[in-house]
């Protein structure tokens, strides 16, 4: 079985942790400053209210004059999700992080441990704790088990059989498929609105309407196709963080603030001897907020100039004057990744191969590398002849 | 159809989902009364290569009837594009 643990609102929630006495009252979280104007998840009070998230900022007051803004905590949202996958891990859970509050994992593995499918999910529920509203769907395929957290209320683990996937999934919304939102406008424009009706039209029709994304999704609405799920390799806790005495927005401070952490970072032993893939710089606003950008490097690289050269565009796109800079060593290569062999010239190029399409696959998600591999190539059929098959390691 | 028969049965390699190299892609195609596309994807056909057909798997569920067309378009370009007997839907394929 595939579970699907999900955490809706979880950057409202993990800003709300500031303010704890807004989360009974109407609030919403702030759109972003450099963003449209559009709300982000709201509180129950709230769409008792009315407002729902994604409004526009103005619709969303008009309807709820006494609503609060929650400013966006994209940091502390960041730190609280990496906590919860971690607890995960703890409890033994293979995790497998889609976006911020939804994350996958296998059950097969952890049933024997803990007696059971249904005992192993309230296990993992138990480890993220009840204050972040966690519900937990599982299935045979991953877009069901999605489909089944989706319906499952917090606290609550909805079991879905494979027999009975298509009259589970049949009266669902269609907002659950991934689209963009004029295809669901396009969709109940002909009047299909649940996820039922997508999957009874015939597969030929929809893909030649709505092209591979309305292919794809047609596909997810019938069950998807049945993909195992690989568990992420933990990251390295690799961090430097400056306090300024007071709140900075002059960017010459923060460059030498942030030269001075780069340096801080790359001395930890805990890097040892490893190139640095992956970086992600944070800072705590001056308003209480927080803002984060991540950044793949072209190439693994344990040089501070470059890094620094690198990060340093990204300080101009700070919102506000900043309290606080962390910079984190988010993926680094292993020990040996730029070690060159001495005699064979042709090893060095595999490696450099092999670390590029690391890097690539640090920069695009697991399963964007795939290597073709022949399986019938006497076939009449040009589908049949060879397979792409997601080339991890 | 094969490409409905490509996801429903998963291929697999090792335990892991894999997608089909070179698999049909739908395609706009406008034909005269004979079958033979003048149009792909609102580009205008020049000439007709080669046609052929494929008619495979017949003793399973999901038989394959293609009727396959190398095309150069107008632009120049090189195509190939089959008319699925099973579901009537045009597709362009590459590495037929």
């Amino acid at each position: 079985m595939i579970a699907c643990l999900t955490i809706p609102g979880l950057e409202l929630k993990a800003a709300l942790r500031r303010t704890p006495s807004l989360a009974l009252r109407p609030a919403a979280l702030a759109p972003e400053p450099q963003g449209e104007p559009l709300l982000g998840p709201v509180t129950a009070a709230a769409e008792a209210a009315g407002v729902r998230a994604g409004m526009r900022l103005g619709e969303g007051l008009a309807t709820c004059p006494s609503l609060a803004l929650v400013e966006p905590d994209a940091a502390g949202a960041e730190l609280a999700w990496e906590e919860i996958l971690h607890a995960l891990e703890d409890a033994g859970f293979a995790v497998d992080p889609a976006s911020l509050g939804v994350v996958y994992f296998e059950t097969l593995g952890v049933e024997r441990l803990y007696g059971g499918l249904e005992p192993a999910l309230r296990r993992a529920l138990a480890a993220v704790g009840i204050e972040w509203d966690a519900r937990i769907g599982a299935a045979g395929r991953r877009f069901a088990a999605l489909a089944a957290a989706s319906v499952a209320r917090p606290g609550q683990v909805v079991v879905v059989a494979d027999e009975e996937l298509p009259q589970f999934l049949a009266p669902l919304p269609l907002t659950l498929l991934p689209l963009e939102r004029g295809r669901y406008e396009e969709l109940e424009a002909l009047g299909v609105r649940k996820l039922g009706q997508l999957a009874g039209l015939p597969g030929g029709a929809v893909a030649e309407r709505l092209g591979p994304d309305g292919r794809r999704a047609w596909g997810l609405a019938r069950g998807g196709v049945a993909a195992r799920v690989r568990g992420r390799r933990p990251p390295v806790h690799v961090a430097a963080s400056f306090e300024f005495p007071e709140a900075v927005g002059n960017e010459l401070t923060l460059r030498r603030a942030l030269a001075g952490l780069v340096e801080t970072a790359l001395a930890r032993p805990e890097r040892r001897d490893r190139f640095v893939r992956k970086v992600a710089l944070a800072a705590r606003l001056e308003s209480g907020g927080s803002w984060r950008r991540t950044l793949t490097l072209r190439e693994p690289s344990a040089d501070s100039d470059r890094i620094r050269v690198a990060l340093s565009p990204r300080l101009a796109e700070l919102p506000a004057p900043v309290t606080e800079i962390r910079l984190e060593l988010v993926e680094l290569t292993e020990p040996t990744g730029q070690q060159l062999d001495l005699l064979a010239a042709g090893a060095e190029d595999r490696s450099r191969l092999r670390d590029g399409l690391r890097q690539v696959r640090a920069s695009t998600g697991s399963g964007s590398v795939c290597t073709v591999v022949e399986v019938a190539p006497w076939s009449r059929v040009p589908e049949s002849r060879a397979l792409l098959v997601p080339k991890d390691e | 159809m094969v490409a409905r028969a490509g996801e429903s049965r998963a291929a697999r390699t090792e335990g892991r989902v894999v997608a089909r190299f070179n698999a049909p892609r739908a395609a706009r195609v406008e034909a005269n009364a004979n079958g033979t596309p003048l149009e792909v994807n609102h580009r205008p056909v020049g000439l007709v290569r080669e046609e052929w057909r494929v008619v495979d798997r017949w003793w399973t569920e999901e038989p394959i009837v293609r009727r396959y067309f190398e095309l150069v378009l107008e632009s120049g370009e090189n195509t190939v594009v089959f008319h699925d007997g099973s579901s009537g839907g045009w597709y362009t394929q590459r590495g037929a």
